[in-house]
């Protein structure tokens, strides 16, 4: 969503901000702002007046973390049981939202009947078919990745098709009065036409892909993170329960991060800095080393 | 702003009689699921796993009729689903509206909310029943939690992207900081708003079913949970159909509510709205 996506496009680079005074005062507000919040929080669990059980004290998260990462290690395996999971539905989903939604832009019947199934589907919480398909695929990955494919599977659709039916009415002119074929059409028009849009319908799809895991964990798992915290959970051991909640959040950014990546290096063009950054790329590819602006312009 | 359009898109208005768009319709649901009962009648698919339309249908029957179980868990769920709804929209927007007024507040908040966005918050389910324990309290925080995020953002959004020409006028006219925000800035962003709120009702339900699976004893995910657990697969799918109904309901209901809201967004709301007002202001059409 547009909160975290606000995060790219930053003006000046990273170093040249480290001398901007007000970045700095800005910065150091920041941390003594989230400084002065843990050290309150410490400071009343130290001194009993939280709860333990319910809310336990930053050094006990901290600790608790030191233990899952360093100590133990638990966590890694079941770090990657949820990834693989969230990964594979992401990329099964997917491949079906975009098969289908080629299908529908290509053709109106097909989009016509598929409509009533799609929004049945959209309507339905995906996450009310855990049980269904814990029953189908029984308690193993195969569950969680099933999960995750479904709920990936309607952003993905629905951003595909109105992507790829917003083509400009002229360049389609165009590409068809210069007799380009209809495959030309499709890989050199409809389809970077589409990317923005598709991008965005994948980045929303992500980060559902990792709710549909961990939900189906919840469910019923043996492995995986969303059972981790669980347990901790149903242990009354809330301080490695907010550790591996911190964990899933680190997970959550890393894969948005993921898919703002893949949406600069595609679909440059929707971003000023990858911009240029390209152009000047293909301009050397297409002239040489030597050349400038200007002799390109000529 | 997020795509939040999640309507099937490019389907121009079919000129065909009622009939015969509803013959074709109907005639391909009843091949599909006529194929369906065909494969599993005859054993190429496990009826255990995979129950045939017609034991489908006829599992509503029990369900909703001769034995109606499904009654006390749909009150629970639609109480939470509602409730949850109310308490997570007036809180995020409130909240967004506070943080919206004031710069410096936006700009300290925005880091915990870009973390919070990303974490997923149904996985914070677990801690609200270590918290709040097993009863109605966790399952409606749950719901609040899930419903909180997308009006927040938006009302947000919409607060910060405001027409700054606008905000000037309003300013030159000697309007209070009030009136901007409510004769201004909301008006202006009630369609990013409204599309926030639709989105936290689509994901109530799942909240919901989300916190009724991991531990509760009433609500339709117990109840789906409980019957795919026993591997009555067609009440199972009963269930869901009615989830699906459920969530077509509230669907509509929203997308209705935000027609009468936003009424200036469409052409027939504007035309009834101008009508009425014409009328107050006794000005013949």
């Amino acid at each position: 969503m547009s909160g975290a996506s606000t995060m790219a496009g930053r003006g000046p680079g990273f170093v040249a901000r480290l001398t901007d005074p007000v970045f700095l005062r800005r910065a150091f507000t920041h941390l003594g702002i989230f400084a002065a919040f843990i050290s309150v929080w410490e400071w009343a669990g130290r001194t009993g007046r939280l709860n333990d059980l319910i809310m336990p004290a930053p050094s006990a998260i901290a600790d608790a973390l030191w233990r899952l990462y360093v100590t133990t290690g638990e966590i890694y395996w079941h770090f990657f049981v949820t990834f693989f999971e969230a990964v594979m539905g992401f990329l099964i989903g997917g491949a079906i939202g975009m098969g289908l939604a080629i299908a529908a832009a290509l053709s109106l019947t097909f989009r016509r009947y598929i409509a009533p199934y799609a929004v049945a589907l959209n309507v339905t919480p995906g996450i009310a078919v855990t049980p269904i398909f814990i029953a189908w695929f029984g308690f193993g990955w195969s569950s969680k990745i099933a999960l995750a494919a479904l709920i990936v599977f309607f952003p993905i659709f629905v951003n595909t098709l109105s992507g790829l039916l917003r083509t400009d009415r002229d360049t389609a002119e165009l590409f068809r009065s210069m007799g380009a074929s209809k495959s030309q059409t499709f890989f050199k028009l409809m389809i970077p036409d589409a990317a923005p849009m598709i991008f965005a319908g994948l980045k929303i799809a992500m980060t559902g892909a990792l709710v549909g895991a961990i939900v189906a964990e919840f469910a019923s798992a043996t492995e995986g993170i969303g059972i981790l915290m669980q347990r901790y959970a149903h242990r009354l051991d809330i301080a490695a329960s907010i550790a591996v909640l911190l964990s899933m959040a680190l997970m959550g950014l890393f894969l948005f991060t993921m898919m703002e990546v893949a949406d600069r290096r595609v679909v440059f063009w929707k971003h000023q800095s990858r911009l240029e950054a390209m152009s000047r790329r293909r301009r050397r590819r297409w002239n040489g080393p030597a050349t400038t602006t200007e002799s390109v312009r000529t | 702003m997020s795509m939040n359009d999640d309507s099937i898109p490019g389907l121009p208005k079919d000129d065909s009689p009622l009939w015969k768009r509803a013959a074709k319709h109907t005639a391909i649901l009843v091949g599909l699921l006529g194929l369906w009962e065909f494969v599993t009648a005859f054993g190429y698919a496990d009826p255990l796993l995979f129950p045939r339309p017609s034991a489908i249908f006829t599992s509503f029957v029990p369900l909703y009729i001769t034995r109606g179980i499904v009654w006390e868990h749909l009150w629970v769920t639609m109480a939470t689903v509602l409730a949850g709804f109310v308490v997570g929209t007036l809180f995020g927007i409130a909240l967004a509206i506070l943080a919206g007024l004031s710069e410096t507040i936006h700009r300290y908040l925005k880091p915990y909310v870009i973390v919070l966005e990303a974490t997923p918050r149904i996985a914070i389910g677990p801690l609200m029943l270590a918290w709040l324990g097993f009863g109605f309290g966790a399952k409606l925080a749950i719901v609040t939690l899930v419903c909180f995020f997308a009006p927040f953002i938006n009302t947000l959004t919409a607060i910060l992207s405001a027409n700054p020409a606008q905000i000037e006028l309003m300013r030159s006219l000697g309007a209070t900081k009030w009136q901007t925000l409510t004769k201004a800035i909301v008006p202006d962003g009630m369609p990013m708003i409204m599309a926030g709120v639709r989105m936290a009702m689509a994901s109530a339900l799942g909240g919901a079913l989300v916190a009724e699976f991991i531990s509760s004893n009433k609500g339709m995910g117990v109840l789906l949970d409980n019957l795919a657990a026993m591997l009555n697969m067609s009440g199972a799918f009963a269930t869901l159909l009615s989830l699906t109904v459920i969530g077509y309901a509230l669907y509509a209901i929203m997308e209705s509510i935000e027609g009468r809201v936003v009424f200036w967004q469409n052409e027939a709301g504007l035309r009834r709205v101008s009508a009425r007002r014409r009328r107050s202001f006794g000005v013949s059409a």
